[in-house]
């Protein structure tokens, strides 16, 4: 329930942010009125960043960059996890066995690491190519790769679900009636598996927030995105002149990431029948 | 009179990584139009396998390596994937042990029945609608349209079964497979759904296979019986001769470890309740020539080498004995025995 309500206020903050914004986000006046670094006041409620940005903005506009990480990257997790586990649980044999040990493989890449190389390199590539024009090139990017990487656990879940059901009577009777193989799948057995595959996704948004942060901070996101890891990537060295910089978008992270590990929880418990009653 | 569905030599074998497992190996039956054919067997004997393989369905890693299938005259086993897709369900039907588990817990009754009819009949929304609410009140299920807007978690097992038989019934199936219909339902239910099918089979001049291990359940609703033991035919027979003149010695057996109200067990003629001695056979490693012999009180040492095949010592009853007469063909053994696939 909580996670609920930390993920409401996230995504009401995300859809209203810019008539809630206070300044416009690349404002930075506040440099030429030396305000930079200023603590939370009335013109500036979270204060003021060593850019002279507005943190109440920047936090505000990084919210719907946050959403769009979480959900685009799982997107395409769930697309290509449950593709992969769905038909290596249904097949079975030595489709199974391929595709298992496709998921390993990618399971022992260090993520990280491939992630930052990967979106320094493209980087360079794109440089003079129409591509450079493409808007939020670099986040699309860091979201497919976080979707590339971090299909496995869905895969893993997804088979373990379908080969459960594909054994369930119901559908055994529903071959039995003459049911094509894409409505036994679509309509039988996937519907079936999404509350558990629901949960794994959840815990994905959340760790796809973070991740991004993470690169973000270490000074590979999107130089154009707002996003609050970049937040911490610009004020983490004038943590002790201006703490407020980095405790806000510190806390938006939070609060989100938390938000979604919560609704997981909540989803687990609500599926398990054993807890209910 | 022609048959509706002729089994004839039928074989399923499990493909497993520690050899193959001759689950059903040579079991023939055939079915009448109209008629009830219950095929009765000890867990593990291969019936519930041989109704699977009347839709082509067993689960892997079981395949069909012989025999033939023919139902309405078509060759089954000869019939291509989408062919086959279109007599499930319109033209056989099943319905299974289990009507807990046999019906997707998150669509709603209405839903499944009437995606049935949209595949198979190719009947517009409402018309399906109509045509399953007029089958569940077919059933005996009071208020259809309201059951059809419930979930079957909602539901009771007796109207879960009564909810998979209307499924079963939807596109008028000349052949109902019923694969213990009654095991998992109560005692006065099990009676219910019994009336029912009888009822409904007499009235849409269906034929029915029947599979049971329950002798009782058997001689009250089947006309003809086949018994199956450890994958292969025993006999067949009418009812009647089945159960005041069996021949086989397994029958005799399966009848006499039956517990019977006329009889007392305390006192007098029969002390105890027979049993069979001995175990069903493990399948992955059959016993040589008939597969009943180690457990039979009447072998002989040609019972160990040869196989009895099928002979008919009176007009519509057929026994695999070798001391009814049988010829015995010497025993091979399986074929491809402990090879992996």
């Amino acid at each position: 329930m909580l996670g609920l309500i930390l993920i409401a206020l996230v995504v009401v903050v995300a859809i209203v942010g810019p008539w809630l914004a206070p300044y416009t986000p690349n404002d930075q006046s506040a440099m030429l009125s030396f305000a930079a670094h200023g603590a939370p006041s009335w013109a500036h409620p979270f204060g003021t960043d060593r850019n002279g940005y507005d943190v109440l903005t920047r936090v505000i506009y990084g919210a719907p960059t946050a959403l769009a990480v979480g959900l685009g990257a799982m997107l395409v997790a769930s697309l290509i996890g449950i593709l992969v586990g769905g038909v290596a649980g249904y097949l079975g044999g030595l489709a199974d066995e391929l595709l298992m040990r496709l998921t390993e493989f990618f399971l022992v890449i260090p993520v990280f690491v491939m992630i930052l190389a990967v979106v320094r390199l493209f980087g360079v590539v794109v440089v003079g190519t129409w591509l450079e024009s493409v808007p939020f090139l670099n986040l699309s990017t860091i979201v497919l790769l976080l979707g590339i990487f971090g299909w496995p656990p869905i895969a893993r879940l997804a088979r373990a679900e379908f080969l459960r059901l594909k054994g369930m009577d119901f559908v055994e009777a529903a071959r039995c009636i003459g049911a094509q193989p894409r409505d036994i799948l679509f309509r039988h057995i996937l519907p079936n598996a999404l509350p558990s595959l629901a949960v794994v996704i959840a815990l994905g948004i959340g760790g796809a927030i973070l991740a991004e942060s993470m690169i973000s901070f270490l000074g590979f996101g999107d130089p154009k995105a707002i996003s609050w890891g970049q937040l911490l990537y610009f004020n983490y060295q004038v943590l002790r002149v201006s703490p407020w910089a980095v405790l806000a978008p510190g806390t938006a992270i939070f609060i989100t990431v938390l938000g979604f590990n919560l609704l997981a929880d909540g989803l687990s418990d609500a599926f398990n029948p054993r807890l209910k009653q | 009179m022609t048959d509706l569905l002729t089994v004839d030599g039928l074989k399923v074998h499990f493909f497993t990584q520690s050899g193959v497992a001759p689950a059903v190996d040579g079991i023939d039956f055939a079915i009448r139009p109209r008629e009830t054919l219950g095929l009765v067997g000890e867990s593990g004997s291969g019936k519930t396998m041989a109704s699977l393989a009347v839709l082509r369905l067993v689960p892997p890693p079981a395949r069909i390596v012989g025999g033939s299938l023919h139902f309405q005259g078509r060759d089954l086993l000869a019939l291509d994937n989408a062919a086959m897709r279109g007599l499930r369900g319109s033209s056989i039907a099943m319905i299974f042990q289990n009507p807990a588990f046999s019906l997707n817990p998150i669509l709603t009754i209405g839903a499944q029945l009437i995606e049935i009819l949209r595949w198979h009949e190719h009947l517009s929304h409402a018309a399906a609608r109509d045509r399953a609410a007029e089958l569940l009140r077919l059933v005996g299920i009071a208020d259809p349209v309201h059951r059809m807007r419930q979930f079957p978690h909602e539901l009771s097992g007796g109207m879960k079964q009564r909810i998979c038989i209307a499924r079963a019934l939807l596109c008028n199936p000349a052949l109902i497979l019923a694969d213990e219909p009654t095991t998992n339902l109560d005692v006065t239910i099990q009676a219910q759904i019994l009336d029912l099918l009888e009822d409904l089979r007499e009235r849409l001049h269906m034929a029915m296979l029947l599979v049971s291990h329950d002798m009782g359940l058997v001689a009250r609703m089947a006309h003809r019986i086949t018994v199956v033991y450890a994958g292969r035919t025993c006999e067949t027979a009418d009812v009647r001769t089945i159960f005041h003149a069996p021949l086989h010695p397994y029958t005799r057996a399966l009848l006499d470890s039956a517990p019977r109200i006329d009889r007392d067990y305390e006192h007098q003629a029969h002390p105890t309740l027979r049993t069979i001695a001995g175990r069903i056979p493990d399948l992955a490693a059959p016993p040589s020539g008939c597969r009943f012999h180690p457990r039979c009180p009447e072998a002989t040492a040609d019972c160990a080498r040869l196989r009895p095949e099928p002979v008919q010592v009176a007009p519509g009853h057929i026994v695999s004995c070798l001391l009814r007469g049988s010829p015995g063909v010497p025993d091979v053994g399986v074929p491809g025995l402990g090879v992996s696939p």
